[in-house]
C-alpha cells in the first residue's frame, strides 16, 4: 500500500457517480417539522379548502388523483380524470392513503428500543434526528472496525417506502455485497432480466409497466387524438391486473374487454380477470411450464408461427453444437468460411440448414429480403457439422416439447383438452391477419422453480409468432424511434441497471459489443473513474481486479448468477451466513422498508435467524410500526407516507407525467433516501478518525483499503440527503406547463398547482407509440436488430450456456468457472429453453384421473396471489381494509372441503413441511436443496390458521390463500402481544430452506407447495370483526409515544378541530 | 318523475370494494356500517366449468317505494325535488320498520348484503343516498375539468370505480350518464337486469351479458 496516501484518504465520501451532494454534516432542513408547522415539508396552503394534483403510491403503478385539503388536512382523495389508464379510477388502497397517512401505527420520530427485542415487551422512546444517525452510525462501525467491512448488510423490499437504489448502494458504499429484497429473484428480476438475455427490450409484465401498449388510445383524450386501440387477443399468464394494479392496469383490462379484446387467463384461481376470460386455463399450481411446451408442439407441427420472423429475427434456425451446447459459427462449422466484407465484427455469423438444398449454410444477419435470396433456413433440423449431430435451436425446442402432447398436458396440469387447443388457436389467430397479439406474464411463475424457464419459453412464443415491435404486441417499446442510419447496432450491458454497477467495479460485458471493443471498454475504465489524473498512480487494473470482487463475493453468486444483474445476494444464503458465519457474518442491519417477516419465504426460519444466532443491530426506516419493526428493530427512522412525500411515485402513466409534491408534512418524516445518506456519512466520519491505527477486520479487508484509497463514486445513490432535490426536480419538470418562471421555488409551485388539475405533461403519441425499431437501418447499413449476441431474438437463450459455465457477461473479464452441476437442469447448464424439472414442492400427479398429488403427508397444492385490499405487506391497519377482508379467506373447492369436513366460514389450519418434523438445522437447507434431498423434515414455524372460503373457484385439490399478518396482534389492547406475523402468514409454511431453487435466480418456492389442511379454531389475538378495527383509525394518539408528543402534526389543537372525519368514523365503535 | 339510479355493469365489475371504500369516506361511515356492498355470486357449476359475477347492492331506488309507505314517522321520504328516495335522520326514531318493509334489507340492518343499516351510535337507519348531497341538481354526466360543478356531479363510487362499472343519473332523461350506458347495453343487445323482490319496481339496472355470466341475482 502506498503511504503516501494515507493522509488524504477517507473512508468514503457520499459522492456519487450521480451527483449527489456530500451528505458530511447536513440536516434534514426542510424534511422535519419543528416548528410547530403542520406542513413543514409539504408545502400545501394550511388555510381553507385546497386541492392538489397528485399520485398514489398505493401499488408498485401511479394513479394520478387529486387531493383535497381543508386547512391543512387530507379529507378527500379522488381518481384524476386525465388519466390516461386509470380514467378517473382510484382504488381502496389508494382512498385508504387518508387512514395510512393519519395512523396511530405511524412513526413520526426516530424511535429506539428500549428494552429487550421481541413484540411481547417492546418499548421504544423518542430520540432526536442527530442522536439516531449518530447511533446507527457508530454501531455500523463498530462492526466494521471489529469484523470488517461485510458484517454491515442492507435490505429492502415488502411494499411502500420503496428505496431500492438506496438499499443495493449503501452497502457497496461501505465496502459490503450484501442486499437483499423479497422481490428480486421472487418478484419481476427473473423476467426483466430473461427479456434482457433474449432480445434486449421490454419485459411480459404487466404489473411493473413493462407492457403498455394494450393501455394504448383507451382514454378519451386520446382516442379524439385518434390514437388507435390494437390488442385484440391478449395472454394474462400467471397475472391479476385486476386485483394486483386495481385502478391502473385493472381498469385498463375491463376497458380493453368492453372494446372487444379476448383475453386468455393461465391462473389456479377464478380471479377477476378469470371470471371475464374467453378461455381460462385454470392450471395446477407450478405446472406452468408443462403447458407452455404443449403449446410449442401444436405451434412448432402446424406451423402457426411467424415463419419469416422466425426464420430471419430468431435464432431457432441456428445449429447447435451439442459439446458446447452454443450455436455454431459459421467460421467453425464451414471450412474456409469467412464472413461476408461488410458484416461487422459485432454481429456473428451461425450456421443453419437450408431448406432448398438440404445443405447446411451461412446464415448472415441482414434485412430477410437480402438474405432469403441466398439462403431458406430451416426452422426445424438436424445435420452433421463436424462430425457432430447437431440440432436446430427450434428441434432442440420441439425435442423438448415431445413428451407434452394436448393430452399429456391436460393430465399433468389439470386444464381440459379442448381448452388449451382453443387458447393456442385463439393466441395464434391474430397472425392469420398479420397482426399481433401477446403474452403478458405475471409475478406467479417467479416464485416457483420454473422462475427463469416459464418466461423463457413465453417470450419465446411470442417471439417465434413474431410479436414483436409490432402494434397490439406486448413485447414493444416506448419512445422515439432511432434515426435512420445513425446509431451503432443495439448492445446490452450488464451489472446493475444498464451497466452502473459494471463501470463502478470494473466488471462486465457490453454482449453486442465486440470482443476487442470490450476489452478496450475495460482498460479504459481507470482513466474514466479519473478523468484529471489525480488517482493515476492508483487506479490500475489490479484495482479493479479487486474492487470487482465485492461484486463476486455476493452471497449465492456461485449458482444463482442472473441475481447480477440487479446486484442482490440469494437471500437463503444471507440467511446462513447468519446462522453459521460462513463465509462471513453479516451482524449490522439496515432495512428499508416494511414487514419482513410477512414477505420472506420460510419466516419463521428468518426470526429463529435472528433471534438465535443474533444480528448485532437492526436499524429500520419505514412509516410505519410492522411485525419486523414491534420484533426486531432496534432503531426506526421515520418515513413519509407517500402524500408527503416529494416525487414518491414521479414516473408517470404511460405517456402522461402526472406533479407529485410533498402536500402534507407529519411529525419528523423525512424521504426515504436520507437516513442512508446522513448514516452513511456519519459511519465515515467516525471511521475516518481511526483509518491509521485500526485494521479493518479479515474478509473486508481489500474492499476496506482500496475504498480508503479510492472514495470516489461510492456514495449512497438514488435520491439525496433532503427533500430539496426531489422539489426541484419536481419544479424542473412541471415549470412549463405551471407557467413558472426561474428560479420558482416549492412555494410558487404549489401555488400554482392549487386548485389546478390540468398541469402534466404528455409525450406526443407518435414520439411514444412507435414499432419495428429492429427494422431501423444501424450505421453500418444493415438492420438494427436486437441486444443480443447474434442480434435476433434468441428464443435459444444463448448466454443462459455461458452464464452457467464462467459467469459471463456479468464477470467479464473474470470467469468464475462453473455452477454446481446439481443446479443445472439441463445437463449441469442452466436451461436454454422452457423445460419442466423435477417437481419437487408439488410432487407430479400420482394418478391418471389428474387430480391428486403424490405426497400423502401434504397431498393438496397451496399457492398464492393478491387481494385488491393490500399490496405487498402493506395495509393490514387499514380499518376501511380489515373490516372487509380481516383474514386471508383461504379458496377450496366444495368437493375437498366436504372431504375435510370444511364448511364456508369455517376455521381451519393449514400445515407443510415447514410446520412439521424436526427442528431445522441451521445452515443445511441450501446444500440440502442442491443435493435433491426431498425428504426434508425443517419445521420453522406452527401451522397457519384463517377461514375457509368453501366455492368452485380452485380446482379439487388446490387451496389459494393470501399471505398476511395481523397488526393488532401488538395492539396496546392485547393482554399479551405478538409480532402477528405467525398466525396467517403463508410465508412461514412456503419453503425457502431447502427447495429446488430456481437454477439462474435462486427463486425460492412460494407458491404451489404441498400441504395439508383441517379444521381448526380461531387463533389468539386476531380481530374479525368490523368494530375491533376501531384502534386502528386515525386519532390524535400515537401507540408508540406517550400522548403528550405522540399527536399526529404538531399541533394539537388543528387537528382535533379540523379533521373532517365525522365522529362515526374516527371513534366508531370505541 | 324522475328516476335517479345506480346503473352498474357486471361485465366490467371486479369485486374490488373499493366503491364500498369511497362511499365509507364520503359519508363518514363508521367500522360496521355499510351504505353498499359487493357480493361475489359465486360459481354455480363445477369447476372448471363455471361462471360467476360480482353484484354491487345499495338501496334500489324502488319506483314504488315500500319504506316511504311504511315509516310511521316520515322519515323515509323522496326528495320532492328528483324524487330520490331517502332517510331524515333527524326524525328517524330508529323503529326499524322499514327494515321490514324492504326486500333488500336484512330484518337486523346489521348483516352483508342489508342496504339499510342501523347506526347504533345515533340510534338511526341509514342507507345509499346517491350522494344527494353532492348530485342533487346533476345529470350524472361528469365535468371532467371540474368534479366538483354540481350540474354534473356523481357520487364518489361512480367516479372511483377501478372499473369504470358505474353510471348515475335519472332514467326518465335520456342525456343522463345512466340512461347513456344503459341505451348504449340495449343496443348491443346485453342482458339488462333488476334484482326482483316481491311488491317492489327498483330503478337500479345491472348489465350483464350472457358470454361473461348466468344472471342469478343476489344467488342463493
Amino acid at each position: 500500500m502506498q503511504e503516501t496516501t494515507l493522509t488524504r484518504r477517507s473512508f468514503v465520501k457520499a459522492a456519487a457517480v450521480a451527483g449527489a451532494a456530500v451528505a458530511v454534516g447536513s440536516t434534514v432542513a426542510g424534511c422535519v417539522d419543528t416548528g410547530g408547522s403542520s406542513t413543514g415539508g409539504g408545502a400545501a396552503t394550511t388555510t381553507g379548502k385546497a386541492m392538489y394534483g397528485s399520485v398514489c403510491h398505493g401499488c408498485i403503478q401511479a394513479c394520478p388523483c387529486k387531493v383535497y385539503l381543508e386547512d391543512g388536512v387530507v379529507v378527500k382523495i379522488e381518481g384524476h380524470p386525465d388519466a390516461p389508464t386509470s380514467i378517473g379510477s382510484l382504488c381502496l388502497k389508494g382512498l385508504n392513503q387518508i387512514h395510512t397517512c393519519y395512523s396511530p401505527r405511524r412513526v413520526l420520530y426516530p424511535l429506539k428500543r428500549t428494552g429487550a427485542r421481541g413484540a411481547e415487551n417492546a418499548a421504544f422512546e423518542r430520540i432526536s434526528w442527530d442522536e439516531a444517525v449518530q447511533l446507527a452510525a457508530t454501531k455500523i462501525a463498530e462492526a466494521i472496525e471489529q469484523y470488517g467491512t461485510y458484517s454491515f448488510f442492507c435490505s429492502v423490499g415488502g411494499g411502500g417506502a420503496y428505496s431500492f437504489m438506496q438499499a443495493m448502494t449503501m452497502p457497496m458504499a461501505l465496502g459490503s455485497p450484501t442486499v437483499f429484497e423479497p422481490g428480486c429473484a421472487q418478484c419481476y428480476l427473473p423476467r426483466i432480466t430473461e427479456a434482457a438475455y433474449m432480445y434486449g427490450g421490454a419485459d411480459q409484465s404487466i404489473a411493473d409497466c413493462a407492457v403498455l401498449e394494450p393501455f394504448k388510445g383507451l382514454a378519451p383524450l386520446e382516442e379524439a387524438k385518434g390514437v388507435s386501440q390494437d390488442t385484440k387477443v391478449i395472454v394474462l399468464w400467471a397475472a391479476q391486473p385486476s386485483v394486483s394494479q386495481t385502478a391502473q392496469s385493472g381498469r385498463g383490462m375491463a376497458e380493453l374487454r368492453a372494446r372487444g379484446c379476448k383475453t386468455i387467463v393461465v391462473d389456479p384461481n377464478f380471479s377477476p380477470d378469470a371470471v371475464k376470460a374467453t378461455i381460462h386455463l385454470p392450471v395446477r399450481p407450478g405446472s406452468d411450464a408443462a403447458l407452455v411446451l404443449s403449446w410449442y408442439r401444436v405451434i412448432l407441427d402446424e406451423k402457426l408461427y411467424d415463419e419469416e420472423f422466425t426464420k430471419y429475427w430468431t435464432n431457432m434456425p441456428f445449429l447447435v453444437n451439442p459439446e458446447t451446447k452454443l450455436p455454431w459459427l459459421a467460421t467453425e462449422a464451414i471450412d474456409g468460411y469467412t464472413p461476408p466484407a461488410d458484416m461487422p465484427a459485432n454481429t456473428p455469423v451461425y450456421v443453419c440448414v437450408d431448406e432448398n438444398t438440404g445443405q447446411v449454410a451461412a446464415l448472415p444477419f441482414g434485412d430477410p429480403a437480402t438474405v432469403s435470396a441466398e439462403v431458406n433456413p430451416q426452422v426445424l433440423a438436424t445435420a452433421t457439422v463436424k462430425g457432430l449431430e447437431s440440432k436446430s435451436c427450434g428441434q432442440i425446442y420441439r425435442d423438448e416439447a415431445e413428451p407434452w402432447t394436448l393430452a399429456k398436458a391436460a393430465e399433468f396440469c389439470w386444464v381440459p383438452e379442448d381448452r388449451i387447443r382453443a387458447a393456442i388457436d385463439l393466441y395464434t389467430s391474430p397472425l392469420k391477419e398479420g397482426k399481433a397479439a401477446g403474452i403478458a406474464n405475471g409475478v406467479a411463475t417467479d416464485m416457483e422453480e420454473t422462475a427463469s424457464q416459464v418466461p423463457d419459453g413465453l417470450m419465446g412464443l411470442d417471439m417465434i409468432m413474431g410479436y414483436v415491435n409490432k402494434p397490439g404486441a406486448t413485447l414493444t417499446q416506448n419512445g422515439p424511434l432511432p434515426a435512420d442510419g445513425a446509431n451503432p447496432r443495439p448492445t446490452m450491458f450488464w451489472n446493475g441497471f444498464g451497466g452502473m454497477f459494471g463501470m463502478m467495479y470494473g466488471i462486465g460485458y457490453e454482449v453486442g459489443a465486440t470482443e476487442e471493443a470490450n476489452e478496450a471498454r475495460i482498460a479504459a475504465i481507470p482513466e474514466e473513474w479519473d478523468p484529471n489524473g489525480q488517482l493515476a498512480p492508483f487506479m490500475t487494473q489490479s484495482t479493479l481486479w479487486a474492487m470487482n470482487q465485492l461484486l463476486l463475493d455476493r452471497l449465492g453468486m456461485k449458482n444463482h448468477r442472473g441475481l447480477y444483474n440487479w446486484c442482490h445476494s440469494h437471500i437463503p444464503s444471507v440467511r446462513e451466513a447468519i446462522e453459521t458465519g460462513e463465509p462471513f457474518k453479516p451482524r449490522v442491519w439496515f432495512d428499508m422498508s416494511g414487514n419482513k417477516f410477512a414477505v420472506l419465504g420460510s419466516a419463521g426460519a428468518w426470526y429463529n435467524a435472528i433471534m438465535d444466532d443474533g444480528v448485532d443491530f437492526i436499524i429500520c426506516q419505514y412509516p410505519m410500526i410492522t411485525s419486523f419493526q414491534i420484533e426486531c428493530a432496534d432503531l426506526i427512522f421515520p418515513l413519509e407516507e407517500w402524500l408527503e412525500a416529494t416525487g414518491a411515485s414521479s414516473f408517470g402513466q404511460l405517456n402522461y407525467a402526472f406533479p407529485c409534491p410533498g402536500i402534507i408534512h407529519l411529525g419528523e418524516t423525512v424521504p426515504n433516501s436520507v437516513p442512508s445518506q446522513r448514516v452513511v456519512a456519519a459511519a465515515s466520519a467516525i471511521l475516518n478518525e481511526k483509518l491509521d491505527s485500526v485494521i479493518f477486520g479479515a474478509t473486508g479487508q481489500t474492499m476496506a483499503e482500496l475504498k480508503l484509497q479510492f472514495p470516489l463514486g461510492m456514495g449512497v445513490m438514488g435520491g439525496s440527503d433532503s427533500e430539496e432535490v426531489e422539489w426541484a426536480a419536481q419544479i424542473a419538470s412541471y415549470s412549463e406547463v405551471l407557467g413558472l418562471g426561474e428560479g420558482a421555488t416549492k412555494e410558487d409551485f404549489m401555488a400554482a398547482l392549487k386548485d389546478n388539475h390540468k398541469a402534466y405533461n404528455v409525450t406526443p403519441p407518435d414520439q411514444y407509440w412507435t414499432y419495428g425499431q429492429h427494422l431501423v437501418k444501424a450505421d453500418d447499413g444493415l438492420p438494427m436488430g436486437f441486444a443480443t449476441e447474434s442480434r435476433k431474438c434468441e428464443v435459444y437463450n444463448q448466454i443462459h450456456i455461458k452464464l452457467s459455465r464462467t459467469g459471463f457477461p456479468y464477470t467479464y473479464p473474470r470467469e468464475i468457472g462453473p455452477i454446481d452441476p446439481r443446479v443445472g437442469t439441463w445437463g449441469g447448464d442452466y436451461s436454454p429453453i422452457c423445460n419442466v424439472p423435477v417437481q419437487k414442492e408439488a410432487p407430479e400427479v400420482a394418478n391418471a384421473n389428474g387430480l391428486a398429488l403424490s405426497d400423502p403427508e401434504f397431498p393438496l397444492a397451496l399457492t398464492s396471489g393478491r387481494v385488491y385490499y393490500f399490496h405487498h405487506g402493506t395495509m393490514r391497519h387499514a380499518a376501511f381494509a380489515r373490516e372487509l377482508y380481516p383474514v386471508p379467506y383461504v379458496r377450496i373447492n366444495p368437493a375437498t372441503a366436504a372431504e375435510y369436513g370444511i364448511a364456508d366460514g369455517d376455521w381451519v389450519e393449514i400445515s407443510s413441511r415447514r410446520t412439521q418434523g424436526t427442528d431445522y438445522v441451521h445452515g443445511t437447507g441450501i446444500e440440502q436443496s442442491y443435493a435433491g434431498i426431498k425428504e426434508n423434515n425443517t419445521k420453522t414455524a406452527e401451522p397457519i390458521r384463517t377461514k375457509a372460503y368453501v366455492a368452485e373457484v380452485v380446482a379439487p385439490g388446490v387451496l389459494w390463500m393470501e399471505r398476511f399478518w395481523n397488526p393488532e396482534s401488538f395492539d396496546s389492547t392485547q393482554s399479551k402481544k405478538t409480532g402477528g406475523w405467525q398466525q396467517m402468514n403463508v410465508n412461514v409454511i412456503t419453503n425457502a430452506v431447502d427447495c429446488n431453487f430456481n437454477e439462474v435466480y435462486g427463486s425460492y418456492t412460494n407458491r404451489g407447495f404441498a400441504v395439508n389442511i383441517k379444521k381448526s379454531e380461531k387463533p389468539e389475538g386476531v380481530w374479525t370483526e368490523p368494530k375491533e378495527f376501531a384502534p386502528f383509525l386515525p386519532s390524535n394518539k400515537n401507540e408508540y409515544l406517550p400522548d403528550d408528543i405522540g399527536v399526529l402534526i404538531e399541533n394539537k389543537a388543528l387537528l382535533t378541530d379540523i379533521v373532517a372525519f365525522p365522529a362515526s368514523t374516527a371513534e366508531g365503535g370505541q | 318523475m324522475a328516476k335517479r339510479t345506480l346503473v352498474i355493469d357486471l361485465d366490467r365489475c371486479s369485486g374490488c370494494d373499493s366503491c364500498v371504500v369511497a362511499c365509507k369516506f364520503e359519508n363518514g361511515i363508521g367500522l360496521g356500517n355499510y351504505y353498499n356492498h359487493v357480493k361475489p355470486i359465486n360459481p354455480a357449476g363445477k369447476h372448471p366449468d363455471i361462471n360467476m359475477y360480482w353484484l354491487p347492492i345499495q338501496c334500489q331506488q324502488c319506483e314504488n317505494s315500500p319504506c316511504v309507505a311504511a315509516c310511521p314517522t316520515g322519515a323515509s321520504y323522496r326528495d320532492p325535488d328528483n324524487n330520490v328516495v331517502l332517510i331524515d335522520k333527524e326524525t328517524c326514531t330508529g323503529c326499524k320498520t322499514c327494515l321490514a318493509a324492504c326486500p333488500y334489507s336484512d330484518p337486523t340492518g346489521a348483516v352483508r348484503p342489508s342496504v339499510r343499516w342501523f347506526n347504533e351510535e345515533l340510534g338511526v337507519m341509514e342507507k345509499c343516498t346517491l350522494c344527494n348531497h353532492l348530485t342533487a341538481t346533476s345529470d350524472g354526466v361528469e365535468n371532467t375539468e371540474d368534479t366538483t360543478d354540481a350540474a354534473h356531479a356523481v357520487p364518489p363510487c361512480v367516479h372511483n370505480c377501478s372499473c369504470g362499472a358505474r353510471s348515475f343519473g335519472d332514467l326518465d332523461d335520456p342525456a343522463s350518464g345512466a340512461s347513456k350506458v344503459l341505451a348504449a347495453a340495449e343496443a348491443a343487445g346485453r342482458g339488462i337486469h333488476t334484482i326482483e323482490a316481491e311488491g317492489v319496481t327498483p330503478a337500479c339496472k345491472y348489465i350483464l351479458s350472457a358470454e361473461i355470466a348466468d344472471w342469478r341475482g343476489l344467488g342463493e
